[in-house]
C-alpha cells in the first residue's frame, strides 16, 4: 500500500499529538485526531481542524479505553494508530490487538512481541547479559532461596569494597513490584536478612510472589541515551547518537536534555568519555539486531563515575526528547531531521532510505523544558493563570508551546506539566551553552493564581544547571 | 352414641383417601361416603343390633376398597400419604414402640430446631425368663401432625448438628441409634453453618460413629434425609419415598427441557415414577435392606398392629447388625437366619453394646456396605483385559505401599540416621584436607574460586526451573480466538473497561485486570496452567455415565453431552504434579450436565480417592463446577453422597490431605457432602458455594435472598471455606498449601 492510502489515526493529545500531525502533513499523509470532551478546546484538536478539517477529528469518551479508540479508528477508516508516548505506546496488548484484530490495522511502533520482550525488565537484563552487554551488578532473576540471596547480597559488598566504594550499598526489591513499590536499601551484610524478609514478605502479600532482585545500589551517576531507529523487519539498526538526561528533578523527572552524552572535545572527564558513547552506542545496536527491533527506541543507560556504563532498560516508544537528537543529526548531510517523521514512515514499513554511514552529527543540542513548579518547594506544580509568555525568536531555536501568546491562558489543571519545550543548537558545547543561557535570560513568563501568588517556573533552576551542563 | 363414634371414624377414613387420590375421583368411595352419611341421618330411627350390623358392613366394604385403592397407589400418592398430617410421626412411634423415653434437648416450640426430636428410649424385652433393658439413642425428624412450628421436618442447620450431637452421645454411651427420617429435605439456609456445610459434617461423622445405626424411611427427601440416614441397616415403610429430590423439583427442572413454563400434574407423576422413588424400587435397587408394610394407604396413628409390626422389625435389624459383628454369634445367627420366617428371633438373646474390636469391624462392614451400592447404575466399558490390568496394578500399588510405607518406614529412619552420622564423621577429615589444600594454593599464589566468584553478579544466570518449565502456552481458550470485547459485570461500579476476548481468555486468565473478577474459564485451562507440563495421566476413562432408571429421554441428553464434552462422565480424574508434588486429582467438570454426580461419577472419585491411598499421594478435588446430584438417576445418584463420604474419610484416615478448591458455582448435595466435609476447602474468587440455589430458596422458604449470598466471601465469612485465592495463583496456592498443610504423616514427606 502506497503511503497515500494510508490514513493515521492519532491516538494521543497535547504536544505529541501536535507533532505527529505535522509529520503527517509532512509526508503528505491523510490523519484523524482523537479527543475527549474535557480537551474539546485543546491544542491539539485546533491544529487537526485547521490541517485535516472536520473529518480529522473524533470524539471519544477516554484515551485509555482501547476499544473506544478502536471503534473510533474502525469508524474514520484508519489504517494505521500512532500511540505518541505515554497511554498505549509501551501496551504490547494493545499493539498485538490492533494488528491481530479481524480489521487488522498498522501499530506504529515495534512489533508487540519486541514490546513484550524488553517492556520486561529483568527479561531485558538477561537478553542483555546474553550478549555480554554490561547491566547492573546483581541477580538477573527473581530469587526465592534466602540462602541464595544471602550469596548475592555478600558478593556484592564484597564487589564494591574490591572497587573501593566507600559507602556500599545493596538495593532489594521485589520482582513483581514497579513504580518505587517494595523496594528498599541495605548498607551492611548484618542488617540484609531482615531487609530481604520485609521485601520478601510485602511482595508475596502484595503480588502473591516473593521473588526479589538484588542489586548493586549505583550513587552520582549519568543518565545517558541511545536513540536508534531501524526499518520493518529490524536487520539493520541505525543510531542517532546519544544524549545526556541527567538534570532531572528529584523525582527523577527529566528537565534538561543534551545531545550528545559528552562532549569530550570542549570537558574534560576522569574517562575515557568517546569510549563509553562509542561503546553503549554499539551495545545498544547489538540488541536491536538481536532482537529484531523494528522501529524507533530508546536505549537507556547509566554511566558511573569511573565511566561504566550498565544497560537499564529500552523504551520502546518515541520520547518528549527525541528532538534534541534530531537537532544534531544530519542525513546525507542534510539538517532537518524529523524523528517522528521517520517513525512513522519506518512503521508504515517504508525501507530506511539510507544506512549508518549516511548519518552525521554536528554541534551540540539542548532541550530546556520549561514547567510551572516550585523548585524551592520540592518541585511542587503551580497552576494559574500566564498572562504572558514570549521568546526572542533565533534560527537557532525551535520552541513548542501550547500556550497562546496573544491572550491569557489557565493552565488546565489535568494538562501535561510542561508549559514549552525549547530546543537550542551550537556548534559546539560553549555556543549551545552561551545561547541557552541568552535564551532562558530573554524568555518572559508571567502570570497569577487565584490566590495572588505569582507564576513560579523552574527557568532559574534551567540557567542555573545550564553551566555545567555535561560535566561530570 | 356408639354408632356416631364408628360413623365419624368411618368418615374419616374416607376423607383421608380422598386425600390421598389427590385429584382422582373414586366412585366406590363417593358411594361409601353417601352410605355413611345415610346411615348417620337415620341411624335413630334404626335398631342397635342393626346399626351396628350396618356400620360394620360399611367397615368391610371400606376396608376392602382401602385394599384395592393400596393396590393401585403411583408414586406420587405415596409422596401425598407421607405429607398427610395424619401419616405416623416421631412421637407416635416413641409412644407406641419404646417402652420409656425421654425427649432431650426442647420441649415442643421451645427448642433449637423443633422439627429435629432426639429422645433417649428403652426397650424392654422378655426372652424367655430373662429381662433385658436396650437402651437407644432416638433422632428424627418430627412433622408433628402438621404443626406449623416443626416446619414439616425441613430441618435447619442447627438442627442438624443437634442430632449429630446425640449421635456422638450414643457412641460414647455404647448404645444403639435409631433415626426415624421422616424429612422433604434440608432447610436451605446458608447461616452459621450453612446448610451444606452442616450436613457435609454430619455425613463426615456418622462415617466412624461405632455403634449399631439403624435408619427407617418414611419420607427420605435427599440431603435432609442423609444427615441423618447413614446406617448399617436401612429400613423403609412401605408407603414412605426416598429420592434425591421431591417430584415436583425434578419436575420444575425437566420442564424447561419438556418446553413448559410450569410443571403439570402429568410431568409430576412421570418424574415421581422414573425417579424410582418408592420403597419397593430401592429395595430392589439396593439402597434399603427392607421394607416394613403398612396397612392400606399408610400408617396413621391407630393402627396398633403396625406400631408392633415396626418394634419387632427395629429390634430384629438392631440384633442382626449386632450379632453380624460379635465374634461369637454363630448359633445365634444360625437361629435368627432360621426364624426369619416366625417371630423374627424374638427369642435370640442379643446385648447392643459392642466391645471396641466389635465396633472397629461395625465402622469397616458400614464401609463396605456402601461401597457395594450403586455399582449396577454406571457403565463400564472397560475390555477385559484393561479389568486385569486394572486388578493387577492395584495389587502392585498395595504391594508396594505395604513394602514403601509400612515396612521400608521403620528402616528408613534408622538408615538416615546412620548415614548421617557417617558423612558428619567423613567431614573432620575432608574439611581438614580441604583447609591444607587452600594454603598449599595460596602459597602457590593461586587465588582460591568458589565465593569470590564476581562473574555471578554480572553475567547471565541459569534461568530458574520453575520459569523453564512454565514458559510457553499449551492451552488456547477457544473463547480467547474470538475478536470482540467482553465487559466486566463490575464495570458500572468500579469502571473497569471492556477487555479483549484474546487478552482475556488468553494471559489474564479468564481475570478482569482492574476488578479481579473471575469469568469462567474451560478446566482444561487448569489442566494446562496448573500442573506441571506434561505430567497428567488420566485413568478410569471408560467408566461412563449411563441412565441406570430409564428416565426418558435421558439417554439422548447423556449422549449429546458425552458428544459436546468428548468425555464420558462429568468426572475427570487424574494423576499430575504440581512443581514435582505427585498427587491425585478428582474434577467436576461443568460442561458435563452441569458437573452433575451421578453413580459414575461416585464411583470413579472413590477408586481416585483409593488410588491415592494406595499410592500414598495427596488428593485435590477440583471442582470446576457442580450442580448438584443428578437428579435423572435418583437414588443412584443421591446415595454417592454417603459413598464418596466414607471413601473420604477412610482416605483421610489413612493420613492422606484432602483438598478441595471450588471454581465457578458449586451447589448441593456434593458440597454437603463429599465436598464440604474436607477441612481444607479453598474458592477462587467469584466462586458461588451453597447448598440451594435462590430460585429453590424463595419456593421452600418463601425469603428473597441478597444476590451475593453464596459468593466466596460469604462462604468464608461463615467458615465453610477456608480462604479464597486468584486463579493465576492457583498453582503456586496449591504448592504451597501441599507443602505446610496436614501432619507429619504427610505422604510426600
Amino acid at each position: 500500500m502506497s503511503r497515500d492510502q494510508h490514513k493515521v489515526l492519532i491516538a494521543n493529545r497535547g504536544e505529541i499529538a501536535v507533532r505527529i500531525m505535522h509529520a503527517c502533513a509532512d509526508l503528505g499523509l491523510k490523519f484523524v485526531a482523537v479527543y475527549t470532551k474535557e480537551d474539546a478546546a485543546s491544542g491539539h484538536v485546533a491544529l487537526a481542524r485547521e490541517l485535516g478539517g472536520e473529518q480529522a477529528l473524533v470524539r471519544i469518551q477516554n484515551y485509555l479505553d482501547a476499544g473506544d479508540v478502536l471503534s473510533a479508528a474502525d469508524a474514520s477508516g484508519a489504517t494505521a494508530i500512532h500511540p505518541g508516548y505515554g497511554f498505549f505506546s509501551e501496551n504490547y496488548r494493545f499493539a498485538r490487538r490492533v494488528s491481530e484484530r479481524s480489521r487488522p490495522m498498522i501499530f506504529i511502533g515495534p512489533s508487540w512481541r519486541v514490546i513484550r520482550d524488553l517492556g520486561d525488565k529483568i527479561n531485558t537484563k538477561r537478553l542483555a547479559r546474553g550478549l555480554g552487554v554490561p547491566t547492573v551488578p546483581g541477580s538477573d532473576r527473581a530469587i526465592y532461596d534466602e540462602m541464595e540471596a544471602e550469596t548475592i547480597a555478600q558478593q556484592l559488598f564484597d564487589y564494591q569494597e574490591k572497587q573501593g566504594i566507600t559507602r556500599p550499598m545493596v538495593l532489594v526489591k521485589a520482582s513483581a513490584g514497579g513504580g518505587g513499590m517494595g523496594i528498599d536499601e541495605v548498607h551492611n551484610m548484618n542488617r540484609f536478612r531482615q531487609t530481604y524478609r520485609r521485601i520478601r514478605n510485602y511482595s508475596q502479600r502484595q503480588f502473591n510472589d516473593p521473588g526479589v532482585l538484588i542489586e548493586q545500589r549505583i550513587f552520582n551517576y549519568n543518565h545517558l541515551e541511545v536513540q536508534i531507529a531501524s526499518a520493518r523487519g529490524g536487520d539493520d539498526p541505525v543510531h542517532f547518537g546519544t544524549r545526556n538526561c541527567s538534570v532531572q528533578s528529584p523525582g527523577r523527572q527529566k528537565r534538561i536534555e543534551v545531545a550528545p552524552g559528552f562532549a569530550p572535545e570542549s570537558l574534560a572527564y576522569g574517562f575515557d568519555a568517546q569510549k563509553v558513547m562509542d561503546d553503549i552506542v554499539r551495545h545498544s545496536l547489538s540488541i536491536a539486531r538481536e532482537i529484531k527491533y523494528d522501529n524507533v527506541g530508546t536505549w537507556e543507560w547509566i554511566v558511573t563515575p569511573k565511566g561504566e556504563p550498565f544497560l537499564m532498560e529500552v523504551n520502546t516508544r518515541i520520547q518528549v526528547e527525541n528532538g534534541v537528537s534530531a537537532a544534531i543529526s544530519r542525513i546525507k548531510g542534510q539538517n532537518g531531521v524529523d524523528l517522528i517523521r521517520e517513525q512513522i514512515r519506518l512503521g508504515l514499513g517504508e525501507p530506511m532510505g539510507y544506512s549508518q554511514g549516511d548519518v552525521s552529527f554536528e554541534g551540540v543540542g539542548i532541550e530546556y523544558r520549561i514547567i510551572a513548579e516550585d523548585t524551592q518547594n520540592r518541585f511542587a506544580p503551580w497552576t494559574g493563570r500566564i498572562d504572558k509568555i514570549a521568546w526572542q525568536p533565533q534560527p537557532w531555536l525551535k520552541l513548542h508551546t501550547h500556550v497562546p501568546q496573544d491572550r491569557p491562558y489557565q493552565i488546565p489543571t489535568e494538562y501535561d506539566p510542561n508549559l514549552a519545550l525549547a530546543i537550542i543548537w551550537g556548534k559546539d558545547l560553549t555556543e549551545a551553552k552561551a545561547r541557552g543561557a541568552a535564551f532562558l535570560d530573554a524568555f518572559e513568563l508571567t502570570g497569577v493564581d487565584a490566590q495572588g501568588v505569582e507564576l513560579k517556573s523552574n527557568i532559574a533552576f534551567l540557567r542555573e544547571k545550564t553551566t555545567d551542563l555535561l560535566e561530570f | 352414641m356408639d354408632i356416631e363414634k364408628h360413623l365419624e371414624a368411618l368418615s374419616l377414613r374416607v376423607s383421608y383417601a380422598r386425600d390421598i387420590l389427590g385429584a382422582r375421583v373414586s366412585d366406590r368411595l363417593e358411594t361409601i361416603s353417601e352410605e355413611i352419611q345415610a346411615l348417620g341421618s337415620k341411624a335413630d330411627s334404626l335398631g342397635l343390633d342393626e346399626a351396628l350390623a350396618k356400620t360394620s358392613e360399611l367397615a368391610r366394604k371400606l376396608s376392602v376398597l382401602e385394599d384395592d385403592l393400596d393396590a393401585l397407589l403411583t408414586p406420587m400418592d405415596k409422596v401425598r400419604i407421607v405429607r398427610h398430617p395424619q401419616r405416623v410421626c416421631l412421637k407416635d412411634i416413641l409412644e407406641n414402640v419404646y417402652d420409656n423415653y425421654t425427649e432431650i434437648g426442647g420441649r415442643d416450640e421451645v427448642s433449637i430446631d423443633p422439627g429435629m426430636l432426639i429422645a433417649r428410649a428403652y426397650i424392654t424385652r422378655r426372652v424367655g425368663k430373662k429381662v433385658i433393658h436396650h437402651p437407644v439413642m432416638v433422632v428424627g425428624q418430627e412433622k408433628g401432625h402438621g404443626q406449623e412450628f416443626r416446619n414439616g421436618g425441613s430441618i435447619k442447620p442447627w438442627g442438624n448438628a443437634k442430632a449429630l450431637k446425640y449421635m456422638k452421645v450414643a457412641a460414647l454411651e455404647n448404645i444403639p441409634i435409631h433415626a426415624y427420617v421422616s424429612t422433604p429435605g434440608a432447610y436451605p439456609i446458608e447461616d452459621y453453618p450453612g446448610a451444606a456445610q452442616q450436613i457435609a459434617e454430619n455425613i463426615y461423622e456418622m462415617c466412624g460413629i461405632d455403634v449399631p445405626i439403624v435408619a427407617i424411611f418414611s419420607e427420605g427427601g435427599s440431603g435432609g434425609a442423609e444427615a441423618i440416614a447413614m446406617a448399617d441397616k436401612r429400613l423403609m415403610f412401605s408407603h414412605g419415598y426416598y429420592s434425591v429430590i421431591s417430584p415436583e423439583g425434578a419436575a420444575a427442572i425437566e420442564c424447561k427441557f419438556n418446553g413448559l413454563t410450569r410443571a403439570t400434574p402429568e410431568l409430576i407423576e412421570r418424574c415421581a415414577k422414573h425417579q424410582q422413588i418408592t420403597a419397593q424400587d430401592n429395595l430392589r435397587n439396593g439402597y434399603i435392606d427392607s421394607v416394613i408394610q403398612e396397612p392400606p394407604l399408610g400408617a396413621r396413628n391407630e393402627h396398633f398392629d403396625f406400631f408392633k409390626q415396626l418394634r419387632s422389625q427395629v429390634i430384629h435389624a438392631t440384633d442382626e447388625v449386632a450379632v453380624s459383628v460379635r465374634s461369637v454369634s454363630v448359633l445365634r445367627r444360625l437361629a435368627m437366619r432360621g426364624s426369619k420366617q416366625r417371630k423374627l428371633g424374638e427369642d435370640v438373646i442379643v446385648r447392643w453394646e459392642l466391645e471396641p474390636a466389635e465396633r472397629e469391624l461395625l465402622v469397616w462392614k458400614r464401609y463396605q456396605k456402601y461401597r457395594k451400592m450403586s455399582l449396577q447404575a454406571y457403565i463400564d466399558k472397560r475390555g477385559i483385559f484393561e479389568r486385569l490390568a486394572a486388578k493387577y496394578m492395584e495389587f502392585l500399588f498395595s504391594v508396594y505401599s505395604t513394602v514403601r510405607f509400612e515396612i521400608l518406614k521403620h528402616f528408613q529412619k534408622k538408615i538416615v540416621r546412620v548415614a548421617t552420622d557417617f558423612t558428619d564423621e567423613i567431614h573432620v577429615v575432608t574439611s581438614k584436607m580441604d583447609r591444607m589444600t587452600c594454603q598449599a594454593m595460596e602459597l602457590l599464589g593461586i587465588a582460591p574460586g568458589g565465593d569470590g566468584d564476581e562473574s555471578a553478579l554480572t553475567c547471565l544466570s541459569e534461568p530458574a526451573s520453575e520459569a523453564r518449565a512454565s514458559s510457553g502456552q499449551t492451552y488456547v481458550s477457544p473463547k480467547s480466538l474470538e475478536d470482540r470485547e467482553v465487559t466486566c459485570p463490575h464495570a458500572g461500579e468500579r469502571g473497569c473497561l471492556d477487555i479483549w476476548a484474546r487478552d482475556l481468555y488468553g494471559e489474564f486468565g479468564g481475570v478482569c485486570p482492574n476488578c479481579g473478577y473471575h469469568f469462567p474459564m474451560e478446566y482444561q485451562w487448569y489442566m494446562a496452567n496448573v500442573f506441571d507440563r506434561g505430567s497428567v495421566r488420566e485413568f478410569n476413562q471408560s467408566i461412563a455415565a449411563g441412565n441406570p432408571t430409564n428416565f426418558p429421554r435421558f439417554d439422548e441428553r447423556i449422549m449429546q453431552a458425552k458428544e459436546k464434552t468428548h468425555l464420558q462422565s462429568s468426572c475427570v480424574t487424574f494423576n499430575a504434579s504440581i512443581i514435582g508434588i505427585r498427587l491425585t486429582c478428582g474434577m467436576l467438570v461443568a460442561n458435563f450436565r452441569g458437573g452433575s454426580v451421578g453413580a459414575a461419577e461416585g464411583e470413579k472419585l472413590i477408586r481416585a480417592l483409593d488410588l491415592a491411598r494406595k499410592r500414598h499421594h495427596p488428593f485435590l478435588a477440583y471442582i470446576h463446577g457442580t450442580a448438584g446430584i443428578r437428579i435423572q438417576e435418583g437414588v443412584n445418584g443421591l446415595i454417592q453422597m454417603p459413598r464418596v463420604t466414607m471413601a473420604v474419610r477412610r482416605y483421610i484416615e489413612e493420613g492422606g490431605l484432602y483438598i478441595v478448591l471450588y471454581d465457578t458455582n458449586s451447589y448441593a448435595g456434593p458440597v454437603a457432602s463429599f465436598l464440604g466435609c474436607s477441612p481444607y476447602q479453598y474458592a477462587v474468587r467469584s466462586a458461588r458455594i451453597g447448598f440451594a440455589g435462590p430460585g429453590v430458596i424463595r419456593e421452600t422458604t418463601g425469603v428473597d435472598i441478597p444476590p451475593d449470598y453464596h459468593s466466596a466471601y460469604k462462604a468464608l465469612s461463615r467458615g465453610h471455606i477456608q480462604d479464597i485465592w486468584d486463579r493465576r495463583d492457583v498453582r503456586a496456592n496449591l504448592h504451597q498449601a501441599f507443602l505446610t498443610m496436614g501432619g507429619r504423616n504427610l505422604y510426600y514427606r
